[in-house]
């Protein structure tokens, strides 16, 4: 069997700043019209700096830090979304990533029509996806609704449709934006016991999150972010004080 | 072009296939004739102007209609194609933030939807021609259907590179939809060549790509005869070129785009 791993290589990443930067021809004009205008400059976010590290077959590594200290970008460049501006990434393995659910469904086609559409984006086959479609209806139990467009659905239906259809297939490599809970209390049951499980067969987890219990339970390694810089790399008890020790709030 | 690239796409295959299959039946859905619309739509229009232009420039109406339905489904695919082509990637954005795949199948997706629609419709062009003027069908009919194949392979990446540009500046539909119209204006699309080539306005025709492309179809339906190897060699150089410039766009933008969505 061939070894899952995450290595990074003095990485840097950054948000270039054109993209926010507002682009319209009053900007435009204020820039040559002679006189003061007041000077914002907008500049390039450097969201992730200087991130070297390995992760290793069977880790399961909690990333924990403040609001915006990179952990959402970490995975993201992990998974190949976000461009590094330097540095190197390897990543070995089928990743499996699970951030914002409730994105990317077809809003006029059904919810069986969207159950392929999303397992195709996700690189499935449509001859597995026919094999687990029931699964995935039987498990979103939106029950006539599967059949409407999702245009019909509610907010709750569609993360509970989208959920089933994510969380369906695992990876290699699991990346989790914080345990995600969705639906009712009886969904939220059924979907931890599915995020246990898919944690269970993956190789290697990632799980950024807020939630000390969920990373004491789960996790063997943590990593503290801090604006962008690891700070601490290493067991759980230590990554918790350091981390309140960062930001002020342990003890 | 590097090769995981295009791995990459033929991966993704299933995935655009059915997005462009899912996007054709979106587009007549809840309508009572549904894809019929993409033969009555050109074919009525067809038939407007033709009406017109026939007594305008004097000429039979059996004989002109399907010079300017076939310039006008294959130029009603490019302008689809073109226009919301860039802004596929926009379009893609809850794809793209979730999964990577070469962005380029966000263009191809929109590129086979209108591709479809423009078989569809060439259809009408057909039947018209092997009622009004069945002494043209003959051996050369063969090569017409390549038309196909040429028109995705120039708009495809011609879509690409407008994308990636699109994804930046939004101002791009607005302009493009201008450019278009210039484009249209200054082309053998409903006008016949030899107006232009009798205004002294040849070049507009012989180093125009849409004119090479349109006789690929018009040489053997309209007048019976073989398109010229310097209708093929056109196109493929017009291909070859597009290609060229998508890449260039893309090498430097494909990774920055989900920064601009």
């Amino acid at each position: 069997m061939t070894e899952n791993y995450i290595r990074l290589d003095a990485i840097n990443l950054h948000y270039s700043a054109v993209a926010f930067r507002e682009r319209s021809l009053k900007t435009l004009l204020m820039g040559v019209t002679p006189g003061r205008h007041p000077k914002r400059e907008v500049h390039d976010v450097h969201a992730l700096k200087n991130i070297t590290l390995q992760v290793r077959q069977g880790e399961r590594v909690g990333l924990i830090g403040h609001n915006g200290a990179g952990k959402s970008t970490f995975l993201k460049m992990v998974a190949g979304l976000y461009p590094v501006s330097s540095g190197s990434r390897h990543v070995k393995g089928v990743v499996r990533s699970l951030f914002d659910l409730s994105l990317g469904f077809e809003p006029e086609a059904t919810g069986r029509e969207n159950i392929l559409y999303r397992g195709l984006l996700l690189g499935l086959t449509p001859k597995f996806m026919r094999t687990v479609a029931e699964d995935i209806v039987a498990f979103a139990d939106i029950g006539e609704f599967i059949d409407y467009p999702i245009k019909t659905y509610s907010a709750g239906m569609q993360v509970r449709l989208a959920f089933a259809i994510s969380t369906m297939v695992g990876g290699d490599i699991l990346l989790l934006d914080e345990v995600i809970g969705a639906g009712d209390a009886n969904f939220m049951q059924k979907a931890k016991a599915r995020i246990t499980k898919l944690i269970e067969d993956s190789e290697i987890l990632i799980l950024a999150t807020h939630d000390f219990g969920s990373l004491r339970d789960i996790c063997d390694r943590a990593i503290v972010l801090h604006h962008g810089e690891i700070k601490f790399d290493g067991a759980v008890e230590p990554a918790v004080k350091e981390y309140g020790r960062l930001t002020g709030t342990g003890k | 072009m590097k090769m995981p690239y295009i791995h990459g796409i033929y991966e993704a295959r299933y995935f655009w296939i059915h997005l462009a299959l899912s996007d054709l039946r979106a587009k007549w859905r809840r309508s009572y004739l549904g894809i019929a619309w993409s033969l009555l739509q050109p074919l009525g229009m067809t038939l407007l102007l033709s009406f017109v232009f026939a007594k305008i420039f004097k000429q039979s109406i059996a004989g002109y209609a399907p010079y300017i339905l076939s310039g006008m489904i294959v130029w009603e695919f490019f302008i689809a194609t073109l226009t919301l082509g860039s802004m596929s990637f926009v379009q893609a954005e809850p794809y793209i933030k979730q999964y990577r795949h070469p962005l380029a199948i966000y263009t191809l997706r929109n590129t086979l939807t209108n591709l479809m629609v423009l078989v569809m419709a060439s259809l009408s062009l057909i039947g018209w021609v092997l009622i009004v003027m069945p002494q043209n069908f003959g051996w050369c009919w063969i090569v017409a259907p390549l038309v196909f194949p040429l028109a995705a392979l120039i708009a495809w990446p011609v879509a690409t590179a407008l994308a990636y540009i699109g994804a930046r500046f939004r101002d791009l539909t607005p302009a493009l939809a201008l450019i278009m119209q210039a484009m249209w204006f200054v082309s053998p699309i409903y006008f016949e060549a030899s107006l232009f080539r009798n205004g002294g306005l040849g070049v507009l025709v012989d180093f125009n790509p849409i004119y090479h492309l349109l006789e690929i179809v018009r040489a053997p339906l309209l007048r019976g005869e073989w398109p010229t190897f310097v209708n093929f060699a056109a196109c493929g150089f017009t291909i070859v070129a597009a290609f060229a410039v998508a890449w260039l766009i893309g090498r430097k933008s494909e990774d920055k785009v989900i920064f601009y969505l």
